[in-house]
């Protein structure tokens, strides 16, 4: 289903469905692997740089936040057809859908990582990621409406357990290992930290695509400024409680902090609440994933006018293909190099310099643009 | 039609379910063979891994006969813990599976070497759980006092983790965890430190009662090990581990006994006795400082201990308000001189820091600490220790009275 179809049926997106996505994105990501603990600093001024990053977010997001405000009843591709033209439109909307299937790619990777690696280790790569393909496709297919509706009573379970583990393991916090504050940091490293964090935000690459979804327009900049203030300080409560039982030495080196966390719940002799978490978070990263995978095959559909669920199947194959090379070559977690820096450089041209050159011709077409109705608010 | 075609999703996902459940992870119980203590030594320059499985087939008919045992030992060696764990596996029938691993116990000669590098497959391995508890054998090696059993569980290492969690009843042990080990391993300013457990003869006593010679041995787990980084140099005995855990504010309970210091001076004239009085700790909070004056460090210890009274030999009418009070300064005296004789023993014969001091000193000198970081065990040895005791009796008991006339 794309932008048009909405438009016909009439079903859109709620406000609470949006934020709950859009949250989900990075909560998940420090539930998987939270890099904020080896980002710059990588000590006990961590949330401290991670509070820091939101204003970069914002500053990051700008351009695509301003884009998605002027041109609300489009998505992305859309109006950048319409800014830039057809021909660089349709480039943009191929670079796009390859930056959604890279990070379809990198994070179907990440969550097959951990489901070998602590999970089902003897489990061969092929058949967890046929599995994970599958249901993605699944989703995929039934359209972003169901994919939200989905997200509205699975994304609260996540934040509940979420919630409910940071209380259980509260016997083992040591709070002190956040002493001192900001005296083995300097403010360089602080910033350094949270300008790396930002990057990481490319949810907001999701919301410019839910823009035309959504029942209200102008809950777009609500959407983006609650989601990262919720995300935010859900990243921190996690790693505050990864840190404070962890230690900070100690969690630097384990690859899945988070889970190794919830391992260590133990209240009287029961132990294994890692159950809860490893539930929640398969079922958090089929949303995650399977928005990503939307996304690319509605850019593609968005390039080749057909239905974006012509393109499900052979992306699907061919990332399990590419997904079951990746892993069975490297791991893409534990060694994070080269794969961090691949995804800073996507996250650098596909939230920043791309739709910052698509604002700059926005501002030297907008004239025309506004006489045709191009970017009319309705 | 809309109605079959959901007949046939049902049918579907049923015949999923029942083909993918449990497909390639299936661990049968009856091919397992689950290990709940681990002994790791070093031995002929080699990883000697001895595993306590539960033994399956034993019965609870079997263990009330006494005939039997509960648990198999298995043993095999290897230029590493991941060798000789696989080379367990030609010499035992069944994978040995240590997700209930719950104590784990390393010989004195492999931990004199250094703990970490060994620990690296235990940590990497998802199986193995970080909280299993980790215990040094002192003067011996790991499978000397495996499978030595006298208390009532059949299973030794049920009889192991019991007395490892008494340290809730008496802190002359300590119960950390190979995640307790590591954490204090990563911090700077604080050294590690482990539980101990030793084999020890016991006397024999039998069914009448007497005595009949020192026959068998059981298990003590009193004591501390204490590291240098994560090499073994030395123990602690009861007294300076309770001591180390008043510091560590990881006392959950025990007694306090003291003498009756005031009444002592008229009694001493006519008895040589001591008169001892004992309490039940209810709680105990402990602040550590570090004061830097000019160059020289001062360690800082304030300890506040709520108590219910417990015994109380001295004939003192604690009614009266000022008797509790001087009895409450008699324990706090006792604490005192015992945690300052555990400080500077440690001070004087290891010199390492293993109460966190260093820690406090980050916290409040982070500039200063940069600087002396590297040299914090010489500067903890060479510095002044203070402490201040505060108890508090909100309990007496019974009886307010004593019972001797």
């Amino acid at each position: 289903m794309n932008s048009r179809n909405v438009k016909i049926t009439g079903d859109k997106l709620y406000y609470s469905q949006a934020l709950l996505l859009i949250i989900s994105y990075r909560l998940l990501l420090a539930l998987t692997y939270t890099p904020a603990l080896v980002t710059t600093p990588a000590d006990q001024d961590v949330w401290i740089m991670l509070l820091l990053s939101i204003p970069y977010a914002i500053l990051i997001s700008l351009p695509i936040l301003y884009l998605g405000n002027k041109f609300n009843q489009y998505d992305f591709f859309e109006y950048t057809e319409m800014i830039a033209g057809k021909i660089i439109g349709k480039i943009l909307a191929v670079l796009y859908s390859f930056a959604f299937l890279s990070f379809f790619i990198f994070f179907s990777s990440v969550f097959i990582e951990i489901l070998n690696t602590a999970l089902y280790n003897q489990t061969p790569t092929i058949v967890n990621t046929v599995i994970l393909l599958a249901t993605c496709s699944y989703v995929v297919s039934k359209g972003i409406m169901n994919l939200a509706r989905l997200g509205e009573i699975v994304i609260p379970f996540i934040i509940i357990v979420f919630l409910l583990l940071a209380v259980l393991g509260i016997g083992d916090y040591d709070f002190t290992v956040f002493l001192p504050i900001l005296k083995e940091s300097t403010f360089k490293d602080l910033n350094i930290g949270a300008i790396d964090i930002s990057f990481r935000y490319i949810d907001v690459l999701v919301l410019a695509m839910l823009i035309p979804y959504l029942e209200d327009k102008k809950d777009v900049n609500k959407i983006f400024i609650k989601s990262l203030v919720c995300s935010t300080i859900f990243s921190i409560l996690a790693v505050v409680v990864i840190q404070a039982t962890l230690g900070i030495e100690y969690s630097k080196r384990i690859t899945f902090s988070y889970y190794t966390y919830t391992r260590l719940i133990k209240i009287g002799e029961t132990q294994g609440f890692d159950l809860l978490y490893v539930a929640s978070w398969i079922m958090g990263n089929i949303i995650k994933l399977s928005g990503y995978f939307y996304f690319a095959t509605t850019a593609m559909a968005n390039v080749t006018k057909k239905r974006n669920q012509f393109f499900i199947i052979p992306v699907a194959v061919i990332s399990v293909a590419v997904i079951v090379f990746l892993k069975d070559y490297r791991p893409v977690i534990a060694a994070r190099d080269p794969f961090k820096s691949i995804f800073r450089i996507i996250s650098i041209i596909f939230i920043i310099i791309i739709p910052l050159i698509i604002l700059i011709i926005y501002f030297f077409r907008r004239k025309t643009l506004n006489k045709t109705g191009g970017a009319k608010r309705k | 039609m809309i109605l079959r075609r959901k007949k046939v999703v049902i049918i579907s996902y049923i015949l999923i379910i029942a083909v993918l459940t449990g497909c390639f992870n299936a661990k049968e119980l009856d091919e397992l063979g689950i290990s709940l203590a681990m002994g790791i030594d070093h031995e002929d320059g080699k990883i000697l891994i001895t595993a306590e499985v539960v033994d399956p087939a034993f019965s609870s008919e079997a263990s009330n006969t006494g005939e039997g045992s509960s648990v198999r030992y298995v043993q095999g060696i290897g230029n590493t813990i991941l060798e000789a764990l696989k080379d367990i596996t030609l010499k035992f029938d069944r994978g040995i599976y240590s997700a209930h691993n719950k104590v784990l116990i390393f010989g004195e000669e492999i931990a004199k070497q250094g703990l970490v590098s060994h620990m690296d497959e235990l940590i990497r391995d998802r199986e193995q759980r970080e909280s299993s508890y980790m215990l040094i054998a002192k003067g011996a090696k790991a499978y000397e006092v495996m499978g030595i059993n006298s208390g009532i569980e059949t299973i030794p290492a049920n009889y192991i983790l019991g007395l490892i969690k008494n340290v809730e009843s008496n802190p002359k042990t300590v119960d950390f965890s190979i995640m307790d080990y590591l954490k204090h391993y990563y911090h700077e300013g604080h050294h590690p430190v482990a539980g101990v457990i030793e084999k020890i003869q016991k006397n024999e006593i039998n069914e009448t009662g007497e005595k009949s010679g020192t026959k068998g041995y059981e298990l003590t787990v009193i004591g501390s090990a204490l590291f240098k980084k994560d090499k073994l140099i030395g123990y602690l005995n009861g007294n300076d581990t309770k001591a180390l855990n008043y510091l560590l504010d990881n006392v959950k309970g025990g007694i306090i006994t003291f003498p009756a210091t005031s009444v002592l001076e008229e009694v001493q004239s006519q008895e040589s006795e001591q008169i001892l009085n004992s309490v039940n700790v209810i709680k105990v909070k402990t602040k550590n400082d570090v004061e830097l004056e000019g160059d020289k460090v001062i360690l800082k210890s304030k300890v506040y201990v709520r108590a219910a009274l417990g015994e109380l030999l001295e004939n003192t009418d604690i009614s009266k308000e000022g008797n509790l009070k001087r009895i409450e300064d008699d324990c706090s005296k006792t604490v005192e001189l015992n945690i300052k004789a555990a400080v500077q023993k440690v001070q004087k014969e290891f010199g390492i820091d293993i109460f966190g001091f260093g820690i406090v000193f980050h916290r409040k000198y982070p500039k200063q600490w940069k600087k002396i970081k590297d040299y914090w065990d010489e500067i903890f040895a060479d510095a002044e220790y203070q402490i201040e005791v505060n108890t508090h009796i909100i309990r007496t008991g019974l009886i307010n009275r004593p019972l001797e006339k």
